[in-house]
């Protein structure tokens, strides 16, 4: 029986898997990636400033936050780069609105992930092709051909779990000489996968530990349906709760922690695997300069992008650094975005789908996309 | 409307029904099962196929409708004396939407009457509410109406001129353009009009028409409807195709369409340069914006107009019409042979086969030309060739016509509620749900991973697990006059042995016969 895999690509070559972490609520890049040689950065957080001695090195300039530690080796290893200073072109500084407009790749009709899928050539979905961890779409899948959201494996299921059903349905598909069929068997045979990981125990390779939050949980999922070859070509998770208005460290220090662990976990239980899988970090808006009264920091602008894996050229941080001065800030006081996000999207979806129509997954926009690769 | 009454509509829908359906037999307080009683559940026993392969009215049943229901077979064989002449009255009874009496459905959709609002009043409402509305009405009215090949034009259509109501005003202005545009249009002259307020008048007075031309309801007409629409106009980017001065550039977005999607196809021979001296005669149309007073109202401003002369494919279009380039520009290609032939394509691919033969297609394009884009005509054309009498249960359907046949297969009573609806969203196949404007795909290609929430909803249908959908198969088997009769019904034919045994064997019975191979094609 032909497997998903080699179904969907029809010549039995390693899909690549896209994997996106939307950090919703907006966060601080300057906290997560600190600009350490910029005045202007201690000037305006004079109490909740990254330390230039707690901070972790990465390139002289920029510094790394100690408690995504798990990812500073990974940076070092060439594994993971940083866009600093990437955003949207919206203003409103309004968490739907950024979000919304982020996530639909500008003013147009669907998301981008999910216009992407459709747009590609040899536009042929399979039953796990997209996948959400989570509980609802996000928005950058609108439109995509049968994206499937689960929280566990126990989502994935055939009414009842009818073993005589399922018997018929394969002798029915089985005899069915046509597309259709393969679908059918394809399917099926998605089933018995999913059905085997719910069932199996499993034990991340390579010593990976993930953390017990629901991030991480959604991360060795996906690991196991990478691992599995079950045809995954993009995935969505989001890690939530980054909107830091007051006292900063409490509310973002505990976030960081899941998403260090979580993406470390990640790449090293997938080690090799990691050449065929992209993992990039986005947010709708960074924070605000300067410290407010309350340890914490209002909407902005800029924030920081990660991308993880997939053959990039990490160990870099990449993006205009626009410097911190006041004549350089934006409205309130907020860094600038220099490097459009679509530029970071458009880089991954082209090494994804190489003959990929681009300006059809992001219209209205004149696309550089980021050297990633080097 | 005052608010009162509007605050009425969005809560008091239900008892607004109530009140307008007394004495009809249906009962609202309990739609679902209102719907079971006004669809006529309790029917009388019905005759299904009995041919081995799928005869000629089964065959148009699948093709010109969203599936055959219980008793539908035997009403059509009896309208001639062989299956083929039997086929003929049908589709020339669906030919002729508006001679055919669809109180049912009417009644059924009256709830959602915030949709047969102008389009300036839509902005009243919650966006959500109103595309909530327009995906129950576009599912009931696939499911219940008798108007079957209207409905499926309305759905062809809708992919042509697909509008993503995500974007902008399209919120709030994608029902108008549904009802204006789609509905008003998608099968010729059904007799369908729009309601006309002032703010329309001042609009037609804008447009430059003094005196009313006799409404024409082709396919150039509805071509200038789509591209007058307010929702298109947004959708599209129309609204900001402007030069105001010498350095301005043009939008070029609804002109490419224009051309690519909308009439000529993609390399049906244009160049960029006609994309952008077709967006140079479209300066200046634009749309009110939701905050602006007369919004939604669709105007010319000669201002922002590009009054040099023009060159669009070969033709000269001299400086100084203003508003009349857009009517120059809808001639030249709302007729043009590379016109004909991709609507002709699309239509016998929708209808004839995924890959329709070159002969076919001529045959419809010829007709789309002769008739003047008369869309009854050309669709009689098609339905007349051998190549569609011949090509049976060769289509797969797509996600949406396989729910809806399935519910129309078993008779069932349902409300459109959100848990149906999931199933649509799983399969990534809502009506207005499609993020680009080329609008949803025909080919099976991407539906191939709908496989598993397709036997999901087949289950759960057949085990009455979704909300506010009923069936009742017992009965249903008792009327087709038993299972092997009921098998027929659902597949348009008799069933193989292997059916029959996987039918028992699966422990599903129906359930089994929807979710196999032979019911996702028609």
């Amino acid at each position: 029986m032909a497997t998903p895999q080699t179904f969907i690509t029809g010549n039995g070559d390693q899909r690549k898997t896209l994997v996106v972490v939307f950090m919703r609520g907006g966060a601080d890049g300057l906290n997560l990636v600190a600009p350490l040689e910029d005045a202007g950065y201690y000037k305006a957080r004079p109490r909740i400033a990254l330390g230039k001695d707690t901070a972790l090195k990465l390139d002289g300039f920029f510094g790394l936050n100690p408690l995504l530690k798990p990812l500073h080796e990974i940076f070092h290893s060439g594994e993971l780069a940083l866009v600093h200073a990437a955003g949207s072109e919206d203003g409103t500084r309004s968490h739907f609105e950024a979000q919304d407009l982020m996530e639909h790749g500008g003013v147009a009709g669907g998301g981008w992930l999910g216009r992407f899928l459709r747009a590609r050539p040899g536009n042929v979905s399979g039953p796990l092709s997209a996948v959400v961890f989570g509980r609802t779409m996000p928005e950058s899948l609108r439109g995509a051909p049968s994206a499937t959201v689960m929280q566990s494996f126990d989502d994935f299921l055939l009414g009842g779990q009818s073993h005589s059903l399922t018997a018929s349905l394969e002798k029915l598909y089985g005899a069915e000489k046509s597309a259709v069929g393969r679908a059918g068997l394809d399917t099926l045979g998605a089933l018995k996968d999913i059905e085997n990981l719910r069932n199996a125990s499993y034990h991340p390779a390579a010593g990976a530990e993930y953390g017990r939050d629901e991030f991480s949980r959604g991360l060795l999922q996906l690991a196991r349906l990478i691992k599995a070859r079950v045809g995954l070509e993009a995935a969505s998770v989001d890690l939530n709760g980054w909107d830091s208005h007051i006292n900063q460290g409490a509310l973002m220090n505990p976030m960081m922690t899941r998403l260090g662990t979580g993406l470390a976990a990640f790449r090293r239980d997938l080690g090799k695997e990691m050449a065929n899988v992209t993992v990039v970090v986005m947010t709708e808006f960074g924070r605000r300069l300067a410290e407010n009264s309350a340890f914490g920091t209002d909407h902005g602008r800029g924030g920081v992008m990660f991308v993880m894996g997939g053959g990039i050229q990490g160990g870099r941080v990449l993006g205009k650094w626009p410097g911190l001065k006041d004549e350089v800030l934006e409205g309130p006081g907020d860094l600038p975005v220099t490097t459009n996000y679509r530029n970071v999207l458009a880089a991954l979806l082209k090494k994804h789908s190489p003959a990929a129509d681009l300006a059809r997954t992001f219209p209205a926009f004149e696309l550089a996309p980021l050297p990633l690769f080097g | 409307m005052n608010s009162s009454r509007r605050k009425f509509l969005q809560t008091g829908a239900t008892t607004a029904a109530l009140a307008a359906t007394a004495g009809c037999g249906v009962d609202w307080r309990n739609p679902v099962r209102g719907f079971v009683a006004a669809a006529g559940f309790d029917s009388q026993p019905f005759q299904p196929p009995t041919a081995e392969a799928i005869d000629p009215v089964a065959h148009v049943l699948n093709r010109l409708s969203f599936g055959a229901r219980p008793g539908d077979y035997q009403r059509v064989r009896k309208l001639g004396a062989t299956p083929e002449e039997a086929a003929r009255a049908y589709v020339e009874e669906q030919l002729q939407p508006e001679k055919l009496d669809d109180s049912l459905a009417d009644r059924i959709v009256r709830r959602f009457d915030a949709l047969d609002e102008p389009a300036a009043e839509m902005f009243e409402y919650k966006e959500r509410f109103l595309l909530n509305q327009m995906v129950k009405a576009a599912v009931l009215r696939a499911v219940y109406s008798e108007r079957q090949l209207y409905e499926v034009m309305v759905g062809f259509w809708t992919d042509h001129f697909n509008i993503d109501p995500g974007k902008g005003d399209c919120r709030w202005l994608k029902a108008s353009d549904d009802r204006a545009v789609v509905r008003k249009f998608a099968l010729g002259d059904c007799g369908l009009s729009e309601p006309v307020t002032i703010l329309d008048r001042l609009q037609t007075f804008w447009a430059g028409e003094s005196s009313a031309p006799k409404p024409a309801f082709n396919f150039p007409a509805m071509l200038r409807a789509s591209a007058l629409s307010p929702a298109m106009l947004w959708y599209l980017d129309g609204r900001s195709n402007r030069k105001a001065n010498p350095a301005e550039k043009p939008n070029e977005n609804y002109a490419r369409e224009l051309l690519e999607l909308h009439t000529l196809g993609v390399h049906a021979g244009y160049q960029q340069k006609d994309v952008m001296e077709v967006a140079r005669c479209l300066t200046g149309w634009t749309v009110r914006g939701k905050r602006q007073f007369g919004k939604a109202m669709v105007e010319f401003n000669q201002r922002l107009h590009d009054d040099g002369p023009k060159t669009v494919l070969g033709q000269t279009i001299p400086a100084g019409l203003g508003a009349g380039d857009l009517d120059r520009v809808l001639n030249i290609v709302a007729l043009h042979p590379a016109t004909a032939k991709h609507i002709a394509t699309k239509l016998c691919r929708r209808f004839i086969s995924d890959e329709p033969s070159g002969a076919a297609v001529a045959t419809v394009a010829d007709e789309f030309i002769a008739s003047s884009g008369d869309i009854r005509a050309t669709l009689r054309k098609l339905f007349a060739t051998g190549d569609f009498l011949n090509a049976r249960g060769n289509k797969f359907k797509r996600p949406f016509h396989f729910i809806v046949s399935a519910l129309r297969a078993t008779r069932a009573g349902t409300d459109a509620d959100q848990q149906l609806i999931s199933y649509l969203e799983r399969m990534g196949h809502v009506p207005f749900h499609y993020p680009t404007p080329d609008g949803y795909p025909e080919e099976p290609g991407p539906w191939l991973g709908t496989m598993l929430w397709r036997w999901n909803f087949a289950v759960n249908l057949g085990e009455n697990k979704i909300k506010g959908t009923r069936v009742d198969l017992k009965s249903l088997t008792a009327h087709a006059g038993g299972e092997e009769k009921l098998m027929a019904h659902l597949l348009g034919r008799r069933a193989t042995k292997e059916e029959r045994a996987a039918y028992h064997d699966s422990g599903a019975g129906p359930a089994l016969c929807l979710a196999s191979p032979a019911f996702q094609w028609c």
